[in-house]
This record gives C-alpha cells, sequence and structure tokens, in this order.
C-alpha cells in the first residue's frame, strides 16, 4: 500500500468518523444552543479531510475543483445558517432578538470596555 | 468496493442520529437535524462521485449544498415569527 492510498484511507475514516461523533452529539446534547455546534466540526474538519482526500487521490483537476466549490458553500453555509437558526430560536422565545432588560451576556462587559450600562 | 464506498456505506449511519434529532423537540430544534442532514449527504455524494469515479456526480453535490443553504435559511426565517 503506497502512502497516498494510506493517507486517502485515513482523511477519509477522519471525516466519516468526525461525522458519525457529531450526529451522535446533535442527539445526546440536552441544550438547543449546545446542539448547534456540532454541525460546524462537520463543515469544517469533515469536508476540508474529503478535500484533501481527493486531492491527494486525482490532483488539481475537476473533481478537486469542485470539491473546493463545495466546501466553500459548505463553510459559508454552516456559518450563516447556524446564526439564522439561533437568532430565529430566540426571536421565538423572546419575540426579539436583542438582550432582555437585565440579562448577563458573557464577555460583554471586556468587549465594551467595563461598560456597566447595558 | 473501494475505501469511498465503504465510507459513504457508513456514513448512512450518520443520517439516523439526524432522524431522530428531527423528530423530537420544538418546531426550531427540529430544523438542526434537517441542516445537518443536508451536510451529511452533500459529503456522501461527494464520496459516492469518487468511489464510481465519476466527476460529473459532483455537480449533484454542489447543487444539494446550494440548495439545502437555501433551504435551511428560508426555514429559519420563517420559522422565526410566521410558522
Amino acid at each position: 500500500m503506497s502512502a497516498a492510498t494510506l493517507a486517502v484511507e485515513v482523511l477519509v475514516w477522519v471525516a466519516v468518523i468526525t461525522c458519525l461523533v457529531c450526529c451522535l452529539g446533535l442527539v445526546v446534547m440536552k441544550d438547543f444552543f449546545e446542539r448547534l455546534h456540532y454541525m460546524a466540526t462537520v463543515s469544517t474538519v469533515a469536508t476540508v479531510a474529503l478535500l484533501a482526500a481527493v486531492v491527494i487521490e486525482q490532483g488539481w483537476g475537476q473533481a478537486a475543483i469542485k470539491m473546493s466549490l463545495i466546501v466553500i458553500v459548505l463553510l459559508v453555509m454552516n456559518a450563516v445558517l447556524t446564526h439564522a437558526t439561533a437568532r430565529a430560536a430566540r426571536v421565538r422565545n423572546l419575540g426579539h432578538w436583542q438582550p432582555a432588560e437585565g440579562e448577563k451576556i458573557a464577555g460583554l462587559d471586556e468587549i465594551a470596555g467595563g461598560r456597566k450600562d447595558h | 468496493m473501494n475505501i469511498w464506498l465503504t465510507g459513504s456505506a457508513v456514513l448512512l449511519f450518520a443520517l439516523v442520529p439526524c432522524g431522530v434529532a428531527s423528530f423530537r423537540g420544538d418546531t426550531v430544534e427540529r430544523l438542526v437535524g434537517l441542516e445537518m442532514a443536508g451536510m451529511i449527504v452533500t459529503l456522501l455524494l461527494v464520496m459516492l462521485a469518487e468511489g464510481m469515479s465519476r466527476v460529473n456526480f459532483y455537480d449533484l453535490a454542489l447543487a444539494l449544498a446550494l440548495l439545502a443553504f437555501g433551504g435551511g435559511l428560508v426555514f429559519a426565517r420563517f420559522l422565526e415569527r410566521w410558522l
């Protein structure tokens, strides 16, 4: 078995196992906002591992270019969809997505330079 | 049966937890299962295309990724206030 074949096998299994673990996390986690995070690993680790496997197997040809497009779409899709879904859940619960009166947001004090009026 | 086809057969099992997530919880919580399933099936189509050595089949995965993106966004937008 050549080094390239071994690398392709390892990368494919990394992608498959990442997907399986993240899908299990989707079911195991109780909180909705915790579940959202599991989509990020699939869209980064698994897709980039598959892209690397395709490039190793076929070189920079038509397949690698199409796979690169898919990786870009999935990366953008995950970021936008995660934000949109979290916002939809918050709006359904509160009626708006801004911080509620007196709500503590972790890290906001550091960002605002210690401002206390939020 | 090469590594890509074996991997895609194993990856099919990842759809089971997505289905379970889509069957329980609040309406928005179910949407996460659908979005995850969209990504998994996109990767599945890539692996099938590579396993069958058909470069043209990559277009299916690309189309699904774009459609899942639009669909998820529309679902999230409508679930925000109207559904």
